[in-house]
């Protein structure tokens, strides 16, 4: 979870064996989600529903299937803090079955680039199948880890990502391959949750805690 | 974002998202500098936008 922090205020580090179980879980966890094609296993509102209560463009939603935009688990509307222009090469960090990313391709047009990446095969799985559906050359999946981006230095316009740095183990890591990927004068645009209150002492420990 | 090199980083707004009621979602913004040197002053480049509060609802209520 990101938590927002006064200046100077550190969090304790994660154990290598607390590190290795909440990776774990998170990647059972999204293979479930994946596994169900829809937003099905969270708290909050998931689905077409909830990406048109974050005011995504109604014009683009038109252009995505409807069982696609279902499986959408965002928390909020990362296009909405800036512009994605034609021709952009645009990398979605945590793409889960690729809604965003498919967003994004709308918005580069067919001479702009895509990429989602997602750390867990069976999103980048559904992903593809999804993008099969549609007339998208410009959007590749892959497997990988924000902490270990496999791309090199300044390569995209644009990095963005929905609810998946508060996943990340080492947030400052993930951020700072997120930077390292970016073209000088390029826009990280993330949409995620943060911490408003401390946490009860009997859900701080729980890894359930991670993923609601 | 500010240690990672970002620069005109903020959180710029809260998005409604709630899954629990400790928790809220946000947005956040960053631009990589076309010139590093820009970087001369990291407080001044920080927006400072107050929290939401935390509702009482039981966990699991959105």
């Amino acid at each position: 979870m990101v938590r927002l922090r006064k200046p100077g205020q550190e969090m304790e580090p994660l154990t290598e064996t607390q590190k290795r179980t909440i990776r774990e879980a998170i990647r059972g966890k999204y293979a479930q989600v994946a596994a169900s094609g829809t937003g099905c296993c969270f708290q909050y509102q998931t689905g077409k529903a909830a990406m048109e209560l974050q005011k995504y463009p109604p014009d683009l939603l038109q252009k995505i299937p409807a069982d696609i935009l279902n499986s959408f688990c965002g928390v909020g509307n990362p296009f909405s803090l800036g512009p994605v222009h034609p021709g952009d090469a645009v990398l979605d960090i945590g793409c889960g079955t690729g809604v965003d990313t498919l967003v994004a391709a709308l918005l580069v047009g067919p001479a702009g680039r895509v990429v989602g990446v997602d750390l867990t095969q069976e999103m980048v799985a559904t992903a593809e199948a999804n993008l099969e559906r549609l007339p998208l050359p410009q959007v590749s999946f892959q497997v990988a880890e924000a902490e270990t981006l496999p791309f090199p230095d300044g390569d995209f316009d644009v990095v963005l990502s929905n609810g998946v740095f508060n996943l990340t183990l080492d947030k400052e890591k993930a951020l700072r391959e997120a930077y390292r990927v970016l073209k000088p004068g390029g826009r990280l645009l993330i949409a995620d949750q943060v911490l408003i209150a401390d946490l009860p002492q009997e859900l701080a420990g729980k890894v359930e805690s991670w993923f609601q | 974002m500010l240690k990672a090199g970002c620069h005109r980083a903020a959180l710029k707004s809260y998005t409604g998202f709630k899954s629990s009621p400790y928790t809220e979602g946000a947005l956040f913004y960053g631009e990589k500098p076309e010139d590093e040197r820009v970087r001369e002053d990291i407080e001044s480049q920080v927006e400072h936008l107050e929290a939401p509060k935390a509702v009482e609802c039981a966990p699991g209520d959105t």
